[in-house]
């Protein structure tokens, strides 16, 4: 007698391989081939994932269209079987693996529209968490201010272009005529952010992103001075830099402020 | 588990919460007594989904419904499933937790769907088991669904009903009882959909579903995308004037209309409890 485990093993070596084995084990049925029946297992398999991917990528499935967009999906899901309990997370390999797997990585605008979609998708429901507030800033004395660090708000995503997919998006999302695939004279720094319940992005200058991508991976304030000094060829960059960094904290990018523990400490 | 054993409130007749309807319901007064929320919808969620939840959950009692759970498998409990689903029932404060008595997955893949397994002995000794850590770890009884199958098996060695039963009283849990799933599943094998009503344990049973299905000539399909028929309606009364009173519940997954829709067709089920109740209990009186 087959044990649950290996009749388990078997059963979802059906669905996902096509590999028919299981049905020795399954039952006649009064009105149906056994096959028929097992088919509803495999063909909800393939159809939920696929239903899944098409939601989150809703724009790359315009793009594509259906036919070129089912012959992606069905890839993606043979070459990616689902890992986590909650189906939400099926598709968030989806825009590196357009960005790795030939031929779809010859058209970069794929893999780029496909992140641009995944940003919103993961900035629309992230985890909450406090914003930061200028207020917290401001009681923090001036010469604890180049130790301070910075924390990234969890509905916050950056990501680089060097296709005008942005250009694709908008198109889509507005249903007018969409532009030709094309690569950008030089590329373009974004992120993606929740205002209040909205995804949203916006572009950033190459020096913010700079200073952003450096602040976000924990960086001082006084180090991403620095950076913006060498990038700005100056020697103060304190006041831009802290002109940054009232954008970010009043559009919500940022959760927390930190100093060293030897120092005062504010965390909002 | 030091949680309550009591038997969970008679809640009335309740939708599923789904995202097309956010509006509706906040904005209005729907005629709902409660709703039921997915809860892999929400245990990852923060944003806007995570901000209705909690304005819904202030309104109407709620009930938390998974699909992931996967308490028959041989793989090993998910933990951090179970501590997520934890931390959100913490939050919204569900008037109870229910899942689907199946699998979904083995060796680290999640298939998403309701796999059915052969009733073995093996089997219930396995899940009974697992259902028990489960409350344990949730402090609270959960609710089992019986699911909708298109296939059985050789190896088993009991009816469904029987497995449900047994498992229900070894493992002291609730039922959540689909009556749509009876009828597909009755279809499907060739039994009587009744045998499997009677021979559920009555006071375990906390909650209904009806739903609507796809009728392939061969088979049905539980899809949860028409209307309920009359054939399930039927079902329903039989289940009433065999249970009695039970939080009774619309699912509708695909080809979601808009919410008054649902709302009149949660009347029929009202007018159906109410007409089988009272000649229920007008029998009782005469016995």
């Amino acid at each position: 007698m087959t044990t649950l485990a290996e009749f388990q093993a078997k059963l979802q070596q059906a669905i996902v391989d096509g590999d028919n084995q299981v049905l020795d084990q399954i039952a006649s049925s009064p009105r149906e081939e056994k096959s028929t029946l097992l088919g509803v297992y495999q063909n909800a398999y393939v159809s939920r994932l696929f239903d899944a991917l098409a939601e989150d990528y809703e724009k790359l499935a315009a793009l594509l269209g259906d036919q070129q967009f089912d012959v992606v999906a069905r890839h993606y899901i043979t070459a990616n079987p689902s890992r986590s309990p909650n189906l939400r997370w099926f598709g968030q390999a989806f825009p590196e693996f357009l960005r790795a797997i030939s031929p779809y990585c010859e058209s970069s605008v794929l893999a780029e529209l496909a992140t641009l979609e995944s940003a919103l998708n993961d900035v629309f429901d992230a985890e909450d968490a406090p914003r930061l507030e200028l207020q917290e800033l401001a009681e923090i004395a001036p010469e604890h201010w180049p130790d301070l660090s910075f924390e990234s708000h969890p509905a916050v995503r950056r990501f680089d272009h060097g296709t005008n997919a942005v250009e694709i998006w908008r198109a889509l999302d507005a249903d007018s005529t969409l532009p030709e695939p094309a690569d950008l004279d030089e590329p373009i720094n974004l992120i993606a952010f929740r205002p209040e319940f909205t995804a949203r992005f916006r572009e950033m200058s190459p020096a913010e992103a700079t200073i952003w991508d450096a602040a976000a991976a924990g960086a001082r304030f006084a180090d991403i001075c620095e950076l913006l000094e060498a990038y700005d060829n100056t020697d103060d960059a304190a006041p831009a830099a802290a002109g940054f960094l009232r954008g970010w904290i009043e559009a919500g990018f940022l959760t927390k402020a930190t100093l060293p523990a030897s120092r005062q400490s504010t965390t909002s | 588990m030091s949680g309550s054993n009591e038997r969970p409130p008679y809640l009335g007749f309740g939708l599923g919460l789904r995202s097309k309807h956010y509006n509706e319901v906040l904005d209005g007064e729907p005629r709902v007594d409660w709703f039921e929320v997915l809860s892999e919808n929400y245990m990852d969620a923060g944003g806007q989904p995570r901000h209705i939840l909690n304005q819904i959950a202030e309104r109407f009692p709620v009930v938390m419904h998974g699909v992931s759970l996967s308490i028959a498998s041989t793989a090993e409990l998910d933990i951090a499933y179970l501590t997520r689903l934890k931390h959100l029932a913490d939050e919204i404060q569900p008037k109870w937790i229910s899942d689907h008595l199946c699998w979904t997955g083995v060796h680290g893949i999640n298939l998403h769907d309701l796999l059915p397994f052969p009733y073995t002995r093996e089997a219930l000794d396995h899940i009974a088991d697992r259902v028990c850590r489960v409350q344990e770890f949730l402090d609270r009884r959960i609710a089992l669904e019986n699911v909708s199958t298109y296939v059985t098996f050789n190896e088993s060695e009991m009816t469904e009903w029987e497995f449900i039963s047994e498992l229900a009283e070894r493992a002291d849990c609730w039922l959540l009882f689909d009556v749509n799933n009876v009828y597909v599943s009755a279809f499907n094998h060739g039994y009587d959909a009744k045998a499997f009503i009677d021979g559920i344990p009555a006071e375990r049973v906390i909650q209904l579903h009806v739903a609507g299905h796809d009728h392939m000539g061969t088979h049905i399909i539980d899809t949860h995308d028409h209307q309920i028929c009359d054939d399930v309606w039927d079902l329903y009364r039989y289940t009433l004037e065999r249970i009695g009173p039970v939080s009774t519940m619309i699912e509708r997954d695909d080809c979601i209309p808009p919410l008054q829709e649902l709302v009149a067709e949660l009347d029929i089920a009202r007018n159906i409890a109410a007409d089988t109740l009272a000649a229920r209990a007008g029998k009782a009186a005469a016995e």
